[in-house]
């Protein structure tokens, strides 16, 4: 008798135990003398219910969760019998989260060995760069152009536009970075794709080094990422045994390689620019722009720096998917989006799906409200930079455009949901306090503006001349949005202003506030 | 050429400006803080943010590229404006924010009625705070002994980190800590190494780095501004003298593109101090080995009872580094009329006019730098000896397309170079074709061979120049429209002398042999202190200061500096430059060219000028180039001096500049050039000194 068990390597699992699991369930298979093959698999993005647990069985691998050490035993023998289990949740790729989802980015992630180029492969791995290969340039930039696709980091700038400029800028050596540095608070879908799904992204930053000639890639992540660097640096070895990075790419006539870079820790380095600065050694610093990247990136090199998401997208587009992937999504945004649910709701985790379904449809469906059972007040939608949206817009679609209308931002994706107890002028004073822990210091309305943003909020939470300060908010918060020299000063009014305009009554009567503290 | 459409007002401007350039060349004004044409762009002081159509945010001027702007839907040009209400209202906002923190001290700060933060705050700022809580404070720094810091004061415009960092070529600055807590230091609050700090008082927009040794002396708008020529070496950068009554209270760089661009030595700068010390105010007589102080007309009659009745062949003249041309021209025009042709200028030995100008002046021209694309180092110590150029060709060697090469000895340039070889040796092999280095030089478009104080300053000094200038002339240097032979003169006084022939003429006698015991019987030291002066010569010192060869003299007659005067300097270029008084004299002193004709008189040789406007008149009609201000007489060609040859002998090269910021007389009376130099030889001082 055998056994093939999945059990997930990924943080959010390994947070809540994964790893002893598979301990006590090689104990429970020694003790009953069975042949175990445990495969540490990514996620499913179902975080409510890890550790979970998945066992093949000839109608397809049926999961169980979440599950503890203790029910190691009990869940072996019901998986063994293939019988009942108050943990079965039945075939796994039949559960209504998965059903509902459109997984062209995340396909293989929770399913194979990330640790297994062999399973990669078996799983339609590196198709997408075999193509990419006997098409050349133009057809790369053709297909990529062509999906829609637009920057996952929270820009949305086209990334075949990206490309080409890097393409047709000459030099004598051109860089791709992949920015993993994914400080977002409520964000994790980079984490995941890098621990359930390395070789997507490498494959990705593959077919961008044949598409605009770059030879070297370096791929910045967080250190607060530990085991997404561990799966990286293992699936880059892979690669290169397997032919696919080093002199010649897939047999090709193309050279690319690439490594880990790991971050010190600071937020603004997930801004390109100054991602670059810290790549090549100096202060995580924003540069201003002009230059682009693409003309003068890293090293002064034309560089195609995209988001990790952005680069796991590319290898279905090559695989001859640009055409579908256009065909999801709404307006200008195409494709789909790995939604990242957080925060106060039922069910957290993460949700790829076309561009288009409303706010309303993602809290309230598919995050099955909030985790307390009281209502949703607010929602911040793109990392904590992101404008509050409360309930009366939860019409808005997901699409770039419509959030952007709405002043607010999708950014990378993450959402955050709050319930009724929540204070948001206490929100609007931690995202100036975001701001003023994390800016770089460079341009002024950034450095200077956080700090005295805080005050002011402040001054507002004790009731003091509320009006006046009010008023110094808003100014403040212009000038940082008008006169900032990168996002995270530019975007940090977002949340501030929404919570005042969407909010007033938390920045209003003192007496309310008083009373609450 | 692009067009765009500035506060409604067509106009075009090249492409490569940024729209900062574009504007100030439409007549629009724009505030800024951290940009400065002559450093990167940083774009972090958000001032200078204008409105440019189809974007929804107003653009920092300074970074972005007028060949990054796009054309409107029907192609018009693009269109920006400088004054909408959205620009006021975006610069206002970063202006309140800028003021939250920095101190309201203006009224003790030596930045005042000079600074960019106040005159702009005039514009944007407004008379109350809506911001009450405490300002941020930080602490001072200690960055060395020119420039004082108040921190509290910094905007972070980092305009001194990139100032140190490109231009000086020491990148001992920099910020620590992030957001609120970013502060600008030096590392381990350190003292700069750089000759060229003292423009980081320029460079700082608000009143964090001033000048220490100016620190509360005067106010601007006590000041009367003179426009003159520095003298300290030999690169003639221009100046401007501030003084307050009588008093030189600093000096300051003028925007000279040609020469300095706007940058000045910290000795150009600091020796301030020197002007007012240890001057020679009245004239000394020495009796029975004593100095005693004296009369005009009893010095004279000194002179006069030990020269009026020599022979010319008895008497010489050597003139120091900092005489002007008009001074070395009444001294010259005095011995002619003894007779005498023994005349030298100091660190002068190796150069002989007769070979033409070309051989003693730096031919390629320091703008020609720019151009260069091979750079030779001849024993010379650039850094030291002109910190200025030393800075242009650290400017041209970042752009990558010039190669330096030195041979001397090995220093820290702030630049990379090829180092060739200690001293005439590789010279010889360079001649020869035999180091990789001669392929460089052959093959570029527009070489320079700078040849320098330690290899003109040797004994065989006129040999190795003429072998630099073989070599000059072998790999191709000299060509139409180009001439890469350059000498680096060290001193102010010397290509002018050399100009004007201040140099031994027929069998006259050169500084070494008068220096010699029994050559002569009185020697004029024209401000000659580094000249070895034989026991039994009588020696009358016309200069300024008690240094060196005041101690040897034996009359003094007290002169002006050159802040006292004015007078015709001719740099290393061989650029002719008029330096201009912006003071007098202490005491009895008088402008030295008066001197000579007064003595002249008591000597019963009167010159045939009365006034200075006489002297130049003559000086003119003899040296016609002099007349041209601020243009270089073409020096001609090398042959003569390349076919010359000589004897070299095989010591390495060793730079005569042993201490930079202690080279003349008034820098060494100057404290601050002393505490410098302290600074700069690593002596740490004791607690107790």
């Amino acid at each position: 008798m055998s056994m093939r068990v999945y059990i997930p390597r990924d943080a959010a699992a390994v947070a809540v135990g994964a790893d002893e699991i598979a301990v006590a369930f090689e104990a429970v298979a020694a003790k009953r003398g069975i042949a175990l093959e445990i495969v540490r698999t990514g996620s499913r993005g179902m975080c409510w219910l890890e550790p979970m647990v998945e066992v093949a069985t000839t109608n397809g691998r049926v999961a169980f969760g979440p599950a503890t050490v203790e029910d190691a035993a009990s869940l072996f023998d019901a998986m063994m019998a293939d019988g009942p289990h108050p943990l079965r949740l039945g075939i796994a790729d039949e559960l209504p989260w998965l059903k509902r989802q459109t997984r062209l980015t995340f396909k293989n992630c929770g399913v194979i060995d990330p640790r297994s180029i062999d399973d990669y492969k078996a799983h339609d791995g590196y198709k997408g760069l075999l193509r990419a290969l006997s098409l050349g340039t133009d057809g790369i930039l053709d297909d990529v152009t062509k999906s829609g696709l637009r920057g996952r980091g929270g820009a949305g700038f086209p990334t075949g536009i990206k490309w080409k400029t890097v393409a047709q800028t000459s030099a004598d050596q051109k860089y791709i970075v992949c920015n993993a540095d994914e400080g977002d608070s409520g964000t994790f879908a980079d984490r995941m794709i890098m621990e359930g799904d390395p070789f997507v992204v490498i494959e990705g930053m593959t077919i961008a080094g044949v598409a605009v000639g770059a030879t070297r890639g370096y791929i910045y992540i967080r250190s607060e990422y530990p085991h997404a660097i561990v799966a990286m640096n293992a699936a880059i070895k892979a690669a290169r045994r397997a032919g696919f990075l080093g002199k010649s790419v897939g047999g090709s006539a193309h050279a690319f390689d690439m490594e880990v870079r790991v971050g010190a820790g600071a937020y603004v380095c997930g801004e390109e620019t100054s991602l670059l600065e810290s790549l090549e050694g100096r202060r995580g610093l924003v540069r201003a722009k002009p230059p682009l990247p693409a003309h003068q990136g890293l090293f002064g090199k034309p560089t195609v720096i995209n988001n990790v998401l952005s680069f796991a997208a590319i290898p279905f587009i090559l695989d001859g998917g640009a055409k579908a992937y256009s065909e999801f999504g709404v307006g200008r945004s195409r494709g789909t989006m790995p939604l990242q649910i957080a925060g106060n709701v039922k069910h957290g985790g993460l949700f790829e799906v076309a561009f288009g379904l409303t706010l309303g449809e993602i809290v309230d469906d598919i995050a099955g409200g909030t985790f307390t059972g009281r209502p949703v007040r607010a929602v911040q939608v793109g990392g904590p930079l992101g404008a509050y949206f409360p309930r009366a817009l939860f019409d808005t679609p997901f699409d770039y455009e419509a959030f952007a209308a709405r002043d607010g931002l999708i950014g990378h994706a993450g959402i955050v949901v709050f319930d009724d107890s929540v204070d948001m002028s206490k929100q609007a004073r931690f995202a100036m306090e975001f701001c003023a822990i994390e800016s770089c210091g460079k341009c002024t309305p950034c450095r200077i503006g956080s700090t005295r943003g805080v005050e002011t909020i402040d001054k507002i939470r004790k009731g003091e001349q509320v009006a006046a300060n009010i008023a110094v908010v808003e100014d403040l918060c212009n000038t940082m949005k008008f006169g900032s020299l990168c996002a995270l000063g530019g975007f940090t009014p977002y949340p501030v202003m929404s919570a005042l305009k969407h909010f007033p009554e938390d920045f209003g009567a003192p007496s309310r506030l008083q009373a609450a503290e | 050429m692009t067009k765009l459409i500035i506060d409604g007002k067509e106009i075009e401007v090249p492409a490569e400006y940024t729209l900062i350039q574009a504007c100030e060349a439409a007549g629009a004004e724009i505030p800024r803080f951290c940009y400065h044409e002559r450093l990167s762009i940083a774009g972090n002081c958000r001032m200078c943010l204008v409105e440019v159509k189809g974007s929804p945010k107003p653009i920092a001027s300074c970074a972005w590229g007028v060949r990054d702007c796009r054309p409107g839907p029907n192609g018009e040009p693009p269109e920006i404006n400088t004054r909408t209400p959205m620009v006021k209202k975006a610069r206002e906002g970063v202006m309140e924010f800028l003021l939250i923190n920095h101190p309201l001290d203006c009224p003790i700060c030596d930045q005042g009625g000079e600074c960019d933060l106040q005159d702009q705050a005039m514009g944007y700022g407004v008379d109350t705070s809506r911001f009450a809580e405490n300002k941020r404070a930080v602490e001072d720094k200690y960055i060395g002994a020119l420039v004082k810091t108040s921190m509290n004061r910094c905007i972070q415009c980092t305009r001194c980190v990139r100032f140190t960092t490109e231009v000086c070529g020491v990148p001992e600055m920099g910020a620590t800590g992030r957001g609120e807590d970013m502060e600008i230091t030096t590392y381990l609050e350190s003292a700069l190494t750089s000759e060229l700090q003292g423009n980081l008082v320029d460079i700082c927009p608000v009143g964090a780095l001033t000048s220490k040794p100016y620190a509360f002396a005067a106010r601007p708008w006590e000041l009367g501004k003179t426009q003159s020529i520095d003298v300290m070496d030999g690169v003639g950068s221009a100046i401007r003298v501030d003084t307050r009554g009588r008093e030189v209270m600093r000096i300051l760089p003028r925007i000279n593109e040609a020469v300095n661009e706007e940058w000045i030595s910290d000795k150009t700068r600091h020796i301030v101090d020197g002007l007012r010390t240890q001057r020679l105010d009245r004239p000394y007589i020495r009796e029975n080995g004593k100095l005693r102080a004296a009369s005009w007309p009893e010095a004279f009659a000194a002179i006069n009872a030990k020269a009026g009745r020599l022979d010319g062949k008895r008497i010489g003249a050597i003139a120091g580094d900092l005489a002007s041309v008009e001074d070395m021209y009444a001294l010259k025009e005095l011995l002619a009329k003894f007779g005498s042709h023994n005349l030298a200028v100091e660190g002068g030995a190796a150069f002989d006019p007769a070979l033409g100008r070309a051989s003693y002046i730096f031919n390629p021209t320091i703008a020609g730098i720019d151009q260069a694309d091979a750079f030779l180092i001849i024993g010379s110590n650039p850094r030291k000896e002109a910190a200025v150029l030393n800075a242009r060709i650290r400017k041209r060697w970042r752009t990558g397309q010039m190669k330096v090469g030195v041979i001397g000895e090995k220093a820290e340039l702030t630049y990379g170079y090829e180092y060739l070889g200690a001293g005439t040796d590789t010279l010889s092999d360079l001649v020869a074709g035999k180091q990789s280095f001669a392929d460089v030089l052959k093959n570029a478009k527009h070489p320079i061979v700078l040849v320098g104080a330690a290899a003109t300053s040797r004994h065989d000094g006129a040999a190795v120049l003429a072998q630099a200038a073989k070599l000059a002339a072998g790999i191709g240097a000299i060509k139409d429209g180009w001439n890469g032979f350059g000498v680096l003169q060290t001193a102010a006084s010397r290509v002018g002398a050399l100009d004007i022939g201040f140099v031994p003429g027929g069998k006259g006698l050169t500084a070494e042999q008068m220096g010699t015991f029994g050559t002569i019987d009185v020697l004029f030291s024209l401000g000659a202190d580094d000249s070895k002066i034989a026991d039994g010569t009588f020696v009358v010192y016309i200069g300024t200061h008690g240094d060196k060869g005041a101690h040897r003299a034996d009359v003094i007659l007290p002169g002006a500096a050159y802040t006292e005067k004015s007078g015709i300097y001719v740099n290393t270029e061989g650029r002719v430059q008029m330096a201009n008084r912006a003071g007098f004299p202490p005491g009895d002193a008088r402008e030295d060219w008066a001197i000579v004709r007064a003595l002249s008189d008591a000597l019963g040789k009167t010159l045939p000028f009365d006034s200075l406007s006489a002297l130049r008149q003559q000086l003119f009609k003899a040296y016609p180039h002099l007349m041209r201000l601020d243009q270089i007489e073409a020096g001609g060609g090398i042959d003569a001096l390349a076919a010359k040859g000589g004897k070299v002998e095989t010591a390495p090269f060793k730079s005569p500049v042993s201490d930079y910021y202690l080279t003349n007389p008034i820098a060494r009376a100057s404290a601050v050039m002393a505490e410098c130099s302290r600074l700069a030889s690593g002596k740490i001082m004791t607690a107790a000194e």
